[in-house]
This record gives C-alpha cells, sequence and structure tokens, in this order.
C-alpha cells in the first residue's frame, strides 16, 4: 500500500514537471537597447538652381580623410543620402564633383551634429548688394581716371 | 568654366600662380611701353565690370547650361589691359559669387586671360594691308571673340583631363567635361556675335576707343 503510494506521487510530481519543461523561467527586470542610425540627405546644385544630377560624390569618414568610405552617383535631382557609422564620430567629408565643378561639405557627426548645412550661403539680396559695390567701384575708377574737361 | 577650389591638385594650382605671376608682370609692362597708359584705365575698368558680372547670366544649353565669359571681347578692346582686368573680376567672382576658388585663381586666369591676349592679336590682323574696314571689323571682332573662348574651352578641357582624381570614377568624369565643352560650342559663336556687334558699333560712335588695339 505504502508502494503504491509513493508511484503515485512519483508519476504525479513528473506529471507537474513534464508540464512545465516547455516554459522557461521568466524573470520579472527588463532591457531595451537602441542605437540611433542618422541617415543624412544631401542635395547638390549649381548656383543657378539646377541640380547636379548624375554628379559623382566620394564620402570620407573622419579617421580616414584619404580613403573614400563610400561613392556613388546623385540622382536626377541631385540628391543622395548615407548613413554615417555611428562608432566613428567627427566630421564627414563628402565631396561632389561634376565636370571640373563641384564642392565639399564637412559634416559634423556625434555631439555637435547639426540638423542641416550647407555650403556657400549667400543669398540673392547680398550677392546684388556686393556685385553693386563692385561694379560701382569700378564706374568710380573709370571716373577717376577719366580725361577731365576744362571748361 | 571656373575651377573652383578642391578639384586641382596643389602642383598644378602653385604652377596656375606662377604663370599668372609671369603673364601679369608680362603685361604691365607692357602696358607701361605705352605712350599714355592712364588713358585706357576708364575703359579697362568698366570691361572689368561686365566681366565680373556677366558670368551670372546662364543661357541653358541642355543638359546643361553655361554662362558667358566674355575674355575674347576683353582681349580685343583691352590689349594687355585684359589680363590683369580679367585676373581682378575672377577674384571678385571667386569672393562673391563662389564662381572658382581663391586656390585656383591662377589657373582659372590662365585659362580665361592668356587666350585673351590671343583675342588681341587676332583682333589687330584686321589692319593687316592698312585696310580697316566695318567688315574686317566685324569678322575679325568675331574671330577674336571665338577663338578666345575656343581656346579657354580646350584649356579648360585639358587641364581637367590631365588631372582626373583616384577617388572618382574617371570615365564618368571624362564623360561630364566632354559634355561642358560641347556645350560650350554654341557659347563660342554668341561671344563672337558680341564681340562683333560691340566692336563694330564702337567703330561708329566711338573710333578712337580702337585705336591703339
Amino acid at each position: 500500500m505504502h508502494t503504491k503510494w509513493n508511484i503515485a506521487l512519483c508519476l504525479l510530481f513528473l506529471a507537474i514537471l513534464g508540464l512545465g519543461l516547455p516554459t522557461p523561467a521568466l524573470a520579472h527586470g527588463a532591457r531595451i537597447q537602441y542605437t540611433v542610425n542618422v541617415a543624412i540627405e544631401l542635395v547638390a546644385t549649381y548656383d543657378n538652381g539646377d541640380p547636379m544630377a548624375g554628379a559623382q560624390y566620394v564620402i570620407y569618414a573622419p579617421d580616414d580623410p584619404s580613403t573614400p568610405w563610400l561613392a556613388g552617383e546623385c540622382d536626377d535631382e541631385g540628391r543622395f543620402s548615407f548613413t554615417p557609422d555611428s562608432s566613428r564620430p567627427g566630421t564627414w567629408v563628402v565631396q561632389v564633383r561634376q565636370a571640373g565643378h563641384g564642392d565639399i561639405v564637412h559634416i559634423p557627426v556625434g555631439q555637435d551634429t547639426t540638423v542641416a548645412g550647407s555650403t556657400g550661403g549667400y543669398t540673392t539680396l547680398q550677392i546684388v548688394l556686393m556685385a553693386a559695390c563692385v561694379v560701382w567701384g569700378s564706374v568710380g575708377t573709370a571716373l577717376y581716371f577719366s580725361p577731365r574737361r576744362r571748361g | 568654366m571656373h575651377i573652383p577650389d578642391g578639384i586641382l591638385p596643389i602642383p598644378i594650382t602653385a604652377g596656375g600662380y606662377a604663370a599668372t605671376a609671369a603673364a601679369t608682370w608680362y603685361s604691365v609692362r607692357k602696358i607701361e611701353q605705352q605712350e599714355n597708359p592712364r588713358r585706357h584705365v576708364p575703359k579697362a575698368s568698366l570691361l572689368t565690370a561686365a566681366f565680373f558680372v556677366v558670368s551670372w547670366i546662364h543661357i541653358p544649353v541642355p543638359p546643361t547650361s553655361v554662362h558667358l565669359v566674355l575674355n575674347g571681347l576683353l582681349g580685343a578692346l583691352l590689349g594687355y589691359f585684359a589680363f590683369p582686368a580679367i585676373l581682378i573680376g575672377l577674384f571678385f567672382q571667386a569672393v562673391m559669387f563662389q564662381h572658382g576658388g581663391l586656390t585656383t585663381l591662377g589657373i582659372n586666369a590662365v585659362i580665361m586671360g592668356l587666350p585673351a591676349i590671343v583675342a588681341h592679336y587676332v583682333f589687330r590682323m584686321r589692319r593687316l594691308g592698312n585696310h580697316d574696314s566695318r567688315t574686317r571689323t566685324a569678322v575679325f571682332g568675331f574671330f577674336s571673340g571665338a577663338v578666345a573662348l575656343g581656346i579657354s574651352v580646350a584649356m579648360f578641357v585639358a587641364i581637367l583631363l590631365g588631372n582626373l582624381p583616384a577617388d572618382f570614377d574617371p570615365a564618368i568624369e571624362r564623360a561630364a567635361v566632354y559634355t561642358l565643352a560641347v556645350a560650350h560650342v554654341p557659347l563660342i559663336a554668341i561671344e563672337g556675335v558680341i564681340t562683333a556687334l560691340l566692336t563694330t558699333f564702337l567703330r561708329r560712335v566711338q573710333p578712337e576707343l580702337l585705336d591703339d588695339v
């Protein structure tokens, strides 16, 4: 009789163990990890506003400014984008070139990351004012050196 | 046509500055040898302003666009004054319009300034045989404007193709340079016509402006 109860208890224990086995033990703490991979979008245009369609670009990482990190071609609207390696903070250099024309932009990535930036950067009004100053300087020079008529 | 900073290797830009220094020195020397050099300063000054401003005028030539240069016009009307005039114009264009760059100022002055001196000699050929007619002024005016820009385009192409960067695909860059060069062909004709029109106009209204050139 005693032995019969022992066998029954053993079977019950095994059954409970068997039911519980497929489910792993759950801990009560949780952890979330995240990594920000910011994609940088660039638009290359000529100064008259035309896109640099099909222009080539080369990107240099901050720790190796002589070896291209990535190279490619702009789309028809002069756009391209890249996601810098977040483990290499610093100033990324992007050069765009087409038929001997082009520009270089320095993009800080890391703590100094800026939301937007550009090269060049005079407004049309500023350019017109500066051009007017130069033209006036030339006209003034012409007037100064022009032969004076004695009346 | 203006090569910006960061496109050419340092030896080429340094060589450009050396050539520009030599050409400026020679031009100033030739100017000093003239009877009354101050007399041409007003004309040179106004044409410097014109050269400075016209690079802002874009002419669409699909698939790209080109801008006026007028170095042949300056050469025809100014003679040796053209080189310093173009150098000053290029400096202001680089600083204010970002057309070209300060490191490439020398090489850009070579590309646009030396053909202007060639244009000066082409325009002077109208007087060969002491027969200076209106037609000859127009014909040689056209050729001085066209030849100067043609030489500039050829120099621009040669310098770029001789210094293709290692990090870019040379075949794509070469094709883009050829496309831009072909786009300048209509501009060569346009600048020839502009130079012909202006020289014949000046010959009619103020012929003394063409006396010494």
